[in-house]
């Protein structure tokens, strides 16, 4: 595919000879035997050593899987080669069909390190580089699993310095965590479904090992007791007990997650994120790459102070690690957030605008994309389930009847107050180089993009919006979620907006537009 | 106060057979034939379930299947649009919930004509203009093939006349 390339920038690289993966790699595999292998011995505990043949079955599929994957593992450590030639990072990987790719140098966006605790007890590291071209497709990075750490390292210095990136030294550190910050993470971990999904595993994994809880003679105790006792006092506990087991799970998935986080300018054109307890994450951002930042206030975590901010980036790979890995910031107060925001928003040297998410001069959406939000949740909140309350209340017992009339009157003032929430939410702006979205009570997102980032404006409507005189504006970027909305503007600010936000685009198709009358208005026509 | 207009084009009058045959396959026919078998199902097991059953299904099942029917191809093809300006394609899509896109041309990365099975019995192909964003990716469904072909090949030169980066 691509032949050798000249010698003229051979002097800058010296290590043009193919490397192969650390053999330590396949070591790793053996990681996946644990969790079947406990199971088995769990169901041997249980059942005395006497294993019938369901498990011998289970023994020796997982004995087939592990016989696959490990020499899967061999096969792929045996017959991968990588290297870095003058002007591109090659890597040659397949059995049989020897497949060689190579992205160049200049086109390497980020790289990134990361180990889950298995690779970090064995001293290897991830590493994927990135692309300009995954944007969208998410499809093309290279990943290469797994290097030692010293080796990992010094391949991404490699990787950016050739990139075209100026020389890494100890430039400003933006932000790195406090240990105060903990205070914020059981307002994000959704601490009761939290719980719950965990309890809900637990529950799977014993059913799976064939053991039985409600056998266990302590659970049904516990349980018959519970049924007994002063349900006025003892569900109140038992929720606080949840929310407490709740929080403390939070605070460990925190501490997990943001362990040593720390964001930097590495150099002036690329931001960094290192962060991670036992899986450690290390997530570069070249500033060509980023389109803006989001600053994201869940409800709970709005209430509590804080705020969240994740980058607007391109190349992070499709949308689901785009969203894992643009987190730039942890929970945190939210005046860390709006500096980190700006700072992310702005890249470069010299913080441009600190102030540019601080209460920004957003144009209010009007009441009539209140009434909307009020009608949704009525519709889609109060009025199923009074009516599922009603309907089982007149067949089966009246006491139903009481149940609708108190989720009614307590469902009805609690969407009001969160319409008029989400309505104050609700704006959009142009800022010096950047536009402002703002919108979402759940979670209430200002999203600031790069004005010239916009590649595309979407306007949707129907027929009840038109009516209530609003429109929903898209812009569309090559990064983060492809699209930022701001619903339910009024229609005569959508075109404004998007004209000032990105001038040209629109201009062409105004009505009443004197430059646009260059093309002789005719009846619709067919032909093109 | 600026205001968008329509695009100037509409797409081709076939298009609405194209969308009726399409609606007939997807949801309308699914539909009536669920009702036509359970009606007969009543019949021949439980005729006395008839006189609640046929009304329930007329209103559930038949009335919006044949309203879909009916009224989507002609809505979508009101709506339906697209103009190629100078700097920039213009597209409406849709039928209750109306989009209409603009995409510079200088940040047009591909275009696609696609044509499905039922689009070519009709003689039509769908236009799809890519960008480097999944949200900015303009579809221009309907086109009769002539039309297609000859706005594929004009969006590509005018994307390459018009200089810039598409990413």
């Amino acid at each position: 595919m691509t032949a050798a390339p000249p010698d003229t920038a051979q002097a800058t690289a010296p290590a043009t000879e193919w490397r192969s993966l650390d053999p330590r790699t396949v070591a790793v595999h053996l990681s996946w035997l644990a969790a079947p292998l406990g199971s088995l011995g769990l169901t041997a505990l249980a059942t005395h050593g006497r294993l019938d043949t369901r498990a011998w079955i289970t023994l020796g599929c997982i004995a087939a899987g592990f016989a696959v994957i490990t020499t899967g593992g061999l096969l792929r450590w045996w017959r991968t080669r990588y290297r870095i030639t003058a002007d591109a990072f090659e890597l040659r990987t397949g059995l049989f069909t020897r497949r060689l790719r190579a992205i160049p140098l200049h086109r390497v966006r980020n790289v990134d390190l990361t180990a889950h605790p298995v690779q970090r007890l064995l001293g290897l590291t991830v590493l994927r580089a990135g692309t300009t071209a995954d944007g969208a497709t998410g499809g093309s990075a290279l990943t290469l699993e797994a290097l030692t750490r010293p080796d990992a390292e010094r391949l991404r210095a490699e990787l950016l310095a050739r990139a075209g990136s100026a020389d890494t030294t100890g430039e400003p550190v933006l932000s790195t965590v406090d240990r105060r910050w903990l205070r914020y993470a059981p307002l994000t971990f959704w601490i009761f479904g939290g719980v719950f999904a965990v309890l809900g595993t637990v529950w799977r994994v014993l059913g799976d090992i064939g053991v039985e809880p409600w056998r266990i003679g302590v659970v049904r105790d516990a349980f018959r007791e519970f049924g007994h006792s002063a349900l006025w006092l003892t569900v109140p506990l038992a929720l606080l007990g949840i929310a407490a087991v709740g929080s403390l799970g939070a605070v460990v998935l925190y501490a997990e997650n943001w362990w040593k986080y720390r964001l930097e300018r590495t150099d002036a054109d690329t931001l960094r994120v290192r962060r991670g307890l036992l899986t450690t994450r290390s997530v570069s951002f070249e500033r060509s790459r980023l389109r803006g930042a989001v600053l994201r206030e869940p409800l709970l975590l709005r209430l509590g102070g804080g705020a969240t901010v994740r980058a607007v980036a391109g190349g992070l790979g499709s949308r689901e690690e785009n969203c894992k890995r643009s987190q730039v910031l942890p929970p945190a107060p939210r005046a860390e957030a709006l500096r980190v925001a700006a700072a992310v928003a702005t890249p470069g040297p010299g913080d441009g605008a600190p102030a540019l998410f601080d209460r920004p001069a957003l144009r209010p959406h009007p009441p009539a994309a209140r009434r909307r939000r009020t009608v949704r949740g009525m519709v889609w909140a109060v009025l199923p389930g009074t009516a599922a309350l009603t309907v089982l209340g007149a067949l089966l017992t009246p006491v139903l009847l009481y149940c609708a009339l108190g989720y009614a009157l307590l469902a009805v003032p609690l969407v009001l107050v969160l319409a008029r929430d989400a309505h104050r939410s609700l704006g959009h702006g142009v800022t010096g180089r950047h536009l402002l979205i703002r919108s979402g009570t759940f979670s209430r997102d200002t999203v600031a993009l790069a004005r010239e980032a916009v590649l595309a404006w979407s306007f949707t409507d129907s027929p009840l919006t038109r009516r209530a005189g609003l429109t929903t504006v898209t812009a569309a970027v090559a990064a983060g979620q492809d699209g930022y909305r701001a619903p339910d503007m009024a229609a005569g600010d959508a075109v404004p907006f998007a004209a000032a936000a990105a001038p040209g685009i629109l201009d062409e198709f105004l009505a009443g537009d004197p430059d646009g009358a260059a093309d002789p208005l005719s009846p619709p026509g067919r032909r093109p | 106060m600026p205001e968008l207009r329509p695009p100037r084009h509409r797409v081709d009058p076939r298009a609405r057979r194209w969308w009726t045959v399409q609606a007939l396959l997807v949801l309308s026919g699914p539909a009536l034939l669920t009702a036509l078998a359970l009606a007969v199902c009543s019949l021949l097991f439980f005729p006395g379930a008839l006189p609640w059953l046929g009304p329930l299904l007329l209103v559930v099942l038949v009335l919006p299947a044949l309203g879909y029917l009916w009224f989507m191809p002609r809505w979508r093809y009101a709506v339906h649009a697209w103009e190629l300006g100078e700097r920039a394609v213009y597209a409406a899509s849709g039928w209750f919930w109306r989009t209409r896109r603009i995409a510079p041309l200088s940040r047009v990365q591909t275009v696609d004509t696609v044509r499905g099975p039922v689009q070519r019995a009709f003689g039509l192909a769908t236009v799809t203009v890519t960008t480097a964003s999944t949200a900015g990716d303009i579809r221009i469904a309907g086109l009769s093939d002539a039309d297609a072909e000859e706005l594929s090949r004009r969006i590509g030169e005018a994307a390459q006349l018009v200089a810039g980066d598409a990413a």
